[in-house]
């Protein structure tokens, strides 16, 4: 654990250099299954192949239309490129319409070791897994013996989400998570949040501090399109949002949700905003991510965009993590802290007891580097490590094509 | 912390705010000063949950963090609890037709 | 290629099996505890309670959360009906506390449907560890019960079949679909009931696919379903493009001769004991056998000219293949060849399986659970 601010004046951590870009995190072997088809096959493959092997179930078709499968591919390749991996395992059935090479393909252009499994080719579930075992442990050996050198704070690039909100989420653990940001940003990393509906009700605020006019204007487009998402399935979004849950914790509308969800980003500009799972650039201050509110997918959002550590803020207690990326619970609600202790790394709740924000957002930056360098969380000591691709579905990809 | 903390039970997140949320669960009946007049709790309201500062009509809106974070949807005393059932939202509403977006 | 009119030396109301009686009279064919995350967030805790339990699986999904109207419905709807199927003794839900489809509220309403059900949440059990604790106690006490589920023997044409073909490929529209329509009009000629799927290939036939039912309002209904079909997730757009320029008669063949009788939603469970049942779902074969499961199918046939191997945690399924270079490549993952089995073959190997025998999926043991949704997520 190497949090080194004296000797260099620089904030630095313990991480894995990779032939190309930003160090990572954690350093795994990732299984990645192309379509719902394989997905069993790669969990199985990585349960099989120790416990640097990673899997990443989806529940993606063998055939979807253009824009959902440029989406998906994105978000694979975007998985395989993660500072955190180091090699990676295609594993397709063999009859996708999904382009696994095109996949591979963008991996190995990252200079990442990559190779695909074909179900078909290898002759079946059985001999798939075993081959894939094989393959898998091989790729580990080509990379296990990297040890954690000190890399420079700003390779860093910070997601930070929340999930199971209350009322102490605006007050407590978002905006020590946003002072957290705000250190990593001045360290020259990259911080990145996104749930673009929980910006409703607060857009105006996130538009002001958009570098430029075109930004902004970008911005508010993106929360008009997901809250026009209501208006297409003909219901309130309240039954969404708030959550039942958010609602039990004091949250009454989205607005109320909203304005505490942004300030989890800090309060430097904002620089830049991008697609579901785009490459996050690295050193660059606070860039939005546009996304569902839904957190796993939200979370895989930004870990395929680079993220290497994330922050998810709770107030009811979310105990999700992600198979790539470290997932750093923070909770403001002091009977969550208790209650959910064995599932939470840090309680925030004595901002409400007076502690300066500043202070304990100083707290949980430690935490991040000392996470950063190699320090378990609550959800990898337990793999607890959920994963989900957002889909595009049709009245959203008619929407795309009447605005294209 | 940003805001503050109004009678030990309700901390106010900006000035303009005509609500507070309670970092207790706090019982009825309990005091809370504001602009030299004493608010007294007609209820008992939950811990995170928010309280009335103001007098509210149908309509107005209801203020935290200094934005506008709905619309009181019954008359509301002061004291009284602010959530779901006199309180609603002004966005995200794809039931009501002919809404009027402000984005 | 046999005809329905065929003499056959295997009839299934002679054949016979032994399965669970459950307190519906639904039949099972397998014995489990159905352990099922309300919600995502609580899908690996579920996956470790049914690991940690004999005779448990679990279903987990992508769901529950930032899922609103009829999106949430239909996962709340699947969810119940599940625990309904034939193949499931009891039920365990886990949620995690603060999600839109409450763990609490779906057990209880599942006791009302008189099934044995327990229920265990994250947050209120004090964290995973705590709710996998509980939640193995609670499912291994309704395992034993389980074990104790009354068994008798059946006629196989007690089964209730469901029926999914997941492509319009060449072979499965030349071999496997006739093999297996000739399957399901034997079964229901013997007094069985069938659930088939797959309605996206409807859409473009709306007007001619009234002509499956013989009655009025089954076939109003399934026209509705075809009109629909037209606003459909993911990748089912592409079967729908294809089916478009094949005729009715092609697309449908799997389901045999008979009418259909009811059509029901996504989710739903079957109102008839006997007939064609159709329920609308796509023809991925992941979310198509979870509807066929909760309409009430013990036993799976799927038809799959890609030779897509996973199986489902609640009903056994038969992989039927009649693509040369499928039926050798994944000959361990698929249990019939089509281009040289008969109606007698099919019969016979789903007695056995109804009767115990494993299916390819059964003995690889990898399933996939996933559920269709309607919208977005949000």
């Amino acid at each position: 654990m190497i949090v080194d601010r004296v000797t260099s004046g620089m904030t630095t951590f313990a991480g894995f250099d990779r032939p190309s870009g930003p160090a990572g995190v954690r350093n795994y072997v990732a299984v990645l299954p192309l379509s719902v088809a394989a997905s069993a096959v790669a969990d199985a493959i990585a349960d099989r192949a120790g416990e640097n092997v990673h899997s990443t179930p989806h529940q993606m078709g063998t055939d979807p239309p253009k824009p959902a499968r440029e989406q998906i591919e994105r978000t694979l390749a975007g998985i395989g490129t993660n500072p955190n991996v180091g090699a990676t395992l295609v594993v397709e059935l063999g009859t996708e319409s999904m382009d696994s090479d095109a996949v591979a393909d963008t991996i190995a252009a990252a200079d990442r070791p990559v190779e695909v499994i074909n179900i078909r080719e290898c002759g079946g579930t059985s001999a798939s897994v075993e081959a894939g075992v094989e393959t898998a442990e091989r790729l580990w050996g080509g990379i296990a013996s990297l040890k954690r050198t000190e890399q420079d704070a700003s390779e860093l690039v910070f997601g930070v989400e929340c999930g199971g909100s209350d009322a102490t989420s605006g007050i407590a653990s978002n905006p020590v998570v946003g002072a957290a940001c705000d250190r990593l940003v001045e360290d020259g990393g990259t911080a990145s949040f996104s749930e673009t509906p929980e910006f409703i009700g607060a857009e105006h605020i996130l538009a002001d501090r958009c570098q430029d006019d075109d930004l902004a204007e970008r911005l508010l487009e993106r929360v008009e399109f997901r809250e026009s998402a209501a208006q297409l399935m003909g219901v309130d979004l309240r039954g969404a949002q708030p959550s039942p849950g958010n609602q039990e914790g004091g949250l009454t509308t989205i607005e109320e949700k909203s304005l505490g969800a942004i300030v989890k980003g800090g309060t430097t500009p904002i620089r830049g905003l991008v697609d579901y799972a785009e490459s996050l650039p690295v050193g660059e201050g606070l860039v939005l991510m546009d996304t569902p509110g839904y957190d796993i997918e939200s979370v895989v959002g930004k870990v395929a965009g680079g993220a290497q550590v994330i922050a998810f803020t709770t107030g009811r207690g979310s105990t999700t993590g992600n198979p790539i990326a470290p997932v750093i619970k923070v909770t403001g609600n002091p009977e969550t802290a208790e209650l959910l202790s064995s599932n939470m790394d840090i309680d925030v709740s004595t901002v409400l007891d007076g502690e300066p924000i500043a202070s304990v957002g100083d707290r949980v930056y430690d935490l991040l580097l000392n996470v950063a360098s190699g320090q378990r969380t609550a959800a990898e000591r337990r793999r607890l490590e959920e994963f989900a691709i957002n889909e595009l579905q049709p009245n959203e990809l008619a929407q795309l094509t009447e605005n294209a | 912390m940003k805001g503050k903390i109004l009678g030990n039970v309700g901390l106010r997140m900006s000035r303009a705010d005509n609500v507070v949320t309670a970092i207790n669960d706090v019982d009825a009946g309990t005091a809370i000063e504001y602009n030299g007049d004493e608010i007294e709790l007609r209820e008992s309201v939950p811990f995170g949950h928010k309280i009335a500062l103001a007098k509210l009509r149908p309509g107005d809106e209801v203020l935290k963090y200094g934005e506008i974070i709905g619309q009181a949807t019954e008359h509301i005393e002061p004291g009284e609890w602010v959530h779901t059932h006199n309180c609603k939202s002004t966005r995200g509403r794809g039931d009501i037709e002919d809404e009027t977006e402000e984005t | 290629m046999s005809s329905a009119t065929d003499n056959r030396s295997v009839d299934p109301s002679e054949l016979t099996f032994v399965g669970y009686r459950r307190n519906d009279a639904a039949i099972g064919v397998r014995n489990n505890v159905l352990v099922m995350p309300s919600v995502i967030c609580s899908h690996i805790v579920a996956d470790r309670i049914a690991d940690t339990t004999e005779n448990a699986v679990s279903v987990p999904h992508d769901h529950g959360c930032g899922q609103i109207g009829s999106d949430h419905e239909q996962t709340e709807r699947t969810m119940i009906n599940l625990s309904q199927n034939p193949n499931v003794a009891g039920t365990t839900v886990v949620g995690l506390g603060c999600e839109h489809l409450q763990s609490d509220d779906l057990a209880a309403t599942i006791a009302e449907q008189d099934r044995p059900v327990c229920e265990t949440e994250i947050q209120a059990a004090g964290g995973s560890e705590a709710c996998i604790q509980e939640g193995s106690e609670a499912t291994t006490e309704l395992a034993e019960t389980a074990a104790a589920s009354e068994r008798s023997e059946n006629v196989l044409s007690e089964l209730v079949v469901g029926v999914v073909s997941s492509d319009v490929d060449p072979s499965t529209r030349d071999v496997t679909d006739p093999l297996v329509g000739d399957l399901v009009t034997s079964l229901i000629e013997a007094g069985g009931h069938v659930i088939v799927t797959g309605t996206e290939r409807l859409a473009a036939h709306s007007d001619t696919v009234g002509r499956r039912a013989d009655d009025d309002q089954a076939a109003a209904a399934l026209k509705a379903v075809a009109d629909r079909s037209t606003a459909r997730p993911g990748n089912v757009r592409n079967i729908a493009h294809r089916a478009a320029d094949l005729p009715l008669d092609s697309l449908t063949r799997a389901w045999g001769d008979a009418s259909v009788d009811e059509v029901i939603q996504y989710g739903e469970q079957a109102a008839v004991a006997q007939g064609l049942t159709l329920v609308d779902a796509p023809s991925r074969f992941e979310e198509a056998a979870t509807a066929l499961a909760t309409a009430g199918a013990s036993v799976i046939i799927h038809v799959t000219a890609d030779g897509i191997p996973t199986g489902h945690p609640v009903v056994p399924v038969l992989k039927i293949t009649g693509d040369r270079e499928t039926a050798s490549a994944l000959a361990t993952d698929i249990d019939i060849d089509a281009r040289t089995a008969d109606v007698d073959d099919v019969i016979r190997r789903l007695a056995a399986v109804a009767g115990g025998d494993r299916t390819a999926a059964e003995r690889h043991g990898l399933t996939k659970f996933a559920i269709s949704r309607i919208g977005p997520s949000l």
